[in-house]
């Protein structure tokens, strides 16, 4: 069936050129790059190119990006891998309340090994408070985690304020910028970090292929052994149409990004008025500087599960977050660590739109959320 | 008219042809798929976790063009039927758990999960068929394929809960729901009968899946003739109910039957007498009730204390507390304390009590 997409946060439809880029690898060029002969020299070199495309999206060397299978694996081999080569006395991680559980579990993990894993709280924007930052930033800290746009709320973090408290320290800074990459305009030299991730599918790229940017210099230990791949960080036989897709997408996320972002920018913020205005008890949530395609909406009274299937039947495609419905279903631990009673963050949608949203996506979305809306009011009577 | 309906899909052939016919008639749908188990329950054991069923469930909705969601019900499945069963068998009863899970998970849980999206009614692929009574309350009768028939399951339901149930194959027979199942391509067309395998690999005890799922201890004991005499020893009277043959010691030269479990002594009595297995006369409590009032004066009816027995001619009569005192015409063999017993004027079914 037709429907309108706004649940580009979870993930996007492939670009036709990422396509077409794809096609090559997925037939010509099918050699192992790690083989001697001109057919794995052929995939090396799309190997290569990739490479640079992705570094240039971030303002990184080539050789600082490590390929890997997504923004899970990059964020785990980013925090676990730090974990693993830091010196004896620097067992601490700090990371923040409202990061991705790919970034969450692997500390809580630490955590039962031992570590001293902090989880910084954040104010009711769903902002990490620099003050916080700084008070953790110990001697014994090995890394900072903190990612750059949050995914539910599209709440952007002080990153540049980790990278000067860890500074004062001596810890690395890793940002997950899987929701970030291709929204923002991103420079790892600016930002000063030393980790950061990304994942194709977030940026019109394919499923399955992430990277890791790792500045030069940086120690860690790799996850998986067996082989010399991506300097033995990410052994493997490289994916390589995933790598050809991921890096076509990144050129293509850099020339568009500019006018890309302004246009869906006005795009949810029209959305957001509009629903605002229209549907009684709804209100905005996350403050401060967001992503510009983000809008995370309470309808208070309402529950955000409730109002995601209901718009699943009208044709209209958003999140709670959650894939499995329960009766009685767990809050977003972000909304929450924001300071919201559960019921108000249970009555929360996220609607994320992106490349291509239209207005007419926008005008039809909005009256098929107060539609829903409507709905839900007369069921609870 | 279109009405929204919620369809609990289990991924089989019954719950599957359900949705398409439902589909065919234009209403807007949503297949529900309750998840009951936890996948991680399942490690080592043969059962599945229901894994199989919700991918087949999507599979057919995402076919005949409807959205499907999982709902979650492991906490709900465990606190109202699996440890209302549980304290059942530990008591020395049976009970029907298949009933309870009708009457609130799927039209309990599942119904108000649907009704607070809005959806005011949910559809399943029982074969039982409603219509309504002269007075114009929902009546409740048997499916048409008197093998299939599935209405004792669903005797517990209020006359609220069948106000808002669909039976969309309830008016068939199953080889038709097979054929159109065929018809239709649905990927679920050949999916064998699951009826009453429900989280229990074929071969295992529900009971003792129980027991070891509520870590509780096996009660060991004696087994016991009408005489009092001791014959064998058991490892835990749940594994026993009335009427059963199989696991008791084999007799000198005579058959036995399970006869009594006692929860305080632990004995479980058995007889060599099938004559000492039959009763005339039990009563009922908690009684749903689909015919109005309680009858105060006795009334014929048929009654049936287990699923897949016949009915049995019986008069019935309010007794006190709410329960129903039921008197057989004939004796009947293995009226077991905790199941069902559902009470039908020909097909309609009239409601249904727990046997004390």
């Amino acid at each position: 069936m037709s429907q309108i997409y706004a649940d580009y946060n979870a993930t996007t439809p492939l670009d036709t050129e990422v396509r077409a880029a794809m096609d090559e690898a997925l037939g010509a060029s099918f050699g192992n790059p790690s083989s001697l002969h001109q057919a794995g020299q052929a995939a090396r070199r799309l190997v290569d190119r990739a490479r640079t495309q992705v570094a240039q999206l971030l303002g990184a060397a080539p050789d600082e990006i490590v390929f890997t299978s997504g923004g899970t694996e990059a964020d785990n081999l980013a925090v676990l891998g730090v974990a693993g080569a830091a010196a004896s006395g620097r067992r601490g991680i700090v990371t923040s309340a409202v990061e991705h559980k790919a970034v969450l579990d692997p500390c809580a993990y630490l955590r039962e090994q031992g570590h001293a894993v902090a989880f910084l709280p954040v104010d009711r924007d769903g902002r990490v408070e620099a003050a916080a930052l700084r008070a953790a930033a110990t001697s014994e800290v090995a890394l900072i985690s903190l990612m750059l746009a949050n995914n539910d709320t599209g709440t952007l973090q002080p990153v540049a304020e980790a990278v000067a408290a860890a500074n004062t320290c001596g810890a690395l800074v890793h940002t997950d910028a899987v929701q970030a990459a291709g929204k923002l305009p991103i420079d790892v030299k600016q930002l000063g970090v030393d980790l950061l991730s990304c994942s194709a599918h977030k940026l019109h790229g394919p499923k399955g292929i992430g990277a890791l940017f790792v500045r030069r210099g940086v120690r860690l230990v790799s996850l998986a052994h067996g082989g010399r791949q991506e300097r033995t960080l990410r052994p493997g036989t490289e994916n390589v149409p995933g790598i050809v897709g991921f890096g076509k997408a990144c050129e293509l996320a850099r020339a568009r990004l500019p006018a890309d972002s302004r246009r869906v920018a006005e795009l949810r913020t029209r959305f957001e008025s509009q629903v605002v205005a229209a549907v009684p008890g709804a209100r905005i949530n996350g403050g401060g500087l967001r992503l510009p395609n983000t809008a995370n909406i309470g309808f208070s009274g309402l529950d955000g599960e409730a109002i995601v299937i209901n718009l699943d039947m009208l044709g209209l495609a958003a999140s709670t977050g959650a894939a499995c419905s329960t009766a009685d279903h767990a809050p977003s631990h972000v909304l929450l660590a924001m300071g919201q009673p559960k019921d108000e963050a249970r009555s929360s949608v996220r609607f994320s739109f992106g490349r291509e949203s239209s207005d007419e996506d926008i005008e039809h979305a909005v009256t098929l959320v107060v539609r829903a809306a409507s709905i839900l009011r007369e069921a609870r009577r | 008219m279109s009405e929204r309906i919620a369809i609990a899909m289990s991924g089989g052939v019954d719950s599957s042809v359900a949705a398409a016919v439902l589909k065919q008639a234009g209403h807007a749908l949503i297949g529900v798929t309750l998840k009951l188990q936890d996948c991680h329950d399942a490690h080592g054991s043969r059962s599945c976790c229901g894994v199989d069923g919700i991918t087949r469930a999507r599979e057919v909705a995402g076919d005949l063009g409807f959205p499907h969601y999982v709902l979650d019900c492991v906490q709900d499945f465990e606190k109202l039927v699996l440890a209302p069963a549980w304290r059942e068998y530990a008591a020395g009863r049976t009970p029907s758990p298949c009933l309870s899970c009708n009457e609130r998970v799927k039209f309990g849980v599942l119904l108000d999960w649907a009704a607070r999206l809005g959806i005011p009614r949910v559809a399943t692929g029982h074969y039982a068929r409603l219509h309504r009574d002269e007075v114009g309350r929902p009546m409740l009768l048997r499916g048409r394929d008197a093998d299939k028939d599935q209405s004792y399951f669903l005797a517990g339901l209020s006359s609220d809960q069948l106000e808002r149930a669909m039976f969309p194959v309830g008016h068939l027979c199953k080889p038709e729901v097979r054929a159109l199942a065929k018809d239709l391509g649905l990927p679920t067309a050949e999916t064998p009968e699951s009826q009453d395998a429900c989280l229990v690999a074929p071969g295992e005890s529900f009971a003792e899946m129980l027991r070891q799922r509520f870590s509780a201890p096996a009660q060991a004991g004696r087994i016991v003739d009408e005489g009092g005499r001791v014959v064998g020893e058991h490892q835990g009277f749940h594994v026993f109910t009335i009427g059963q043959r199989k696991g008791l010691p084999a007799g000198a030269t005579v058959r036995r039957w399970v006869k009594d479990i006692s929860a305080t002594t632990g004995e479980v009595t058995v007889t060599s007498r099938m004559d000492e297995l039959v009763r005339t006369t039990f009563t009922v409590k908690d009684v749903n009730w689909l015919a109005g009032e309680l009858p105060r004066a006795p009334l014929s009816c048929g009654v049936q204390v287990r699923y897949r027995h016949k009915s049995e001619p019986a008069t019935v009569v309010a007794g006190d507390n709410g329960e129903l005192c039921v008197t057989l015409d004939q004796p009947v063999k293995a009226v077991t304390p905790g199941q069902a017993a559902v009470f039908y004027d020909g097909e309609r079914t009239l409601g249904r009590g727990w046997i004390g």
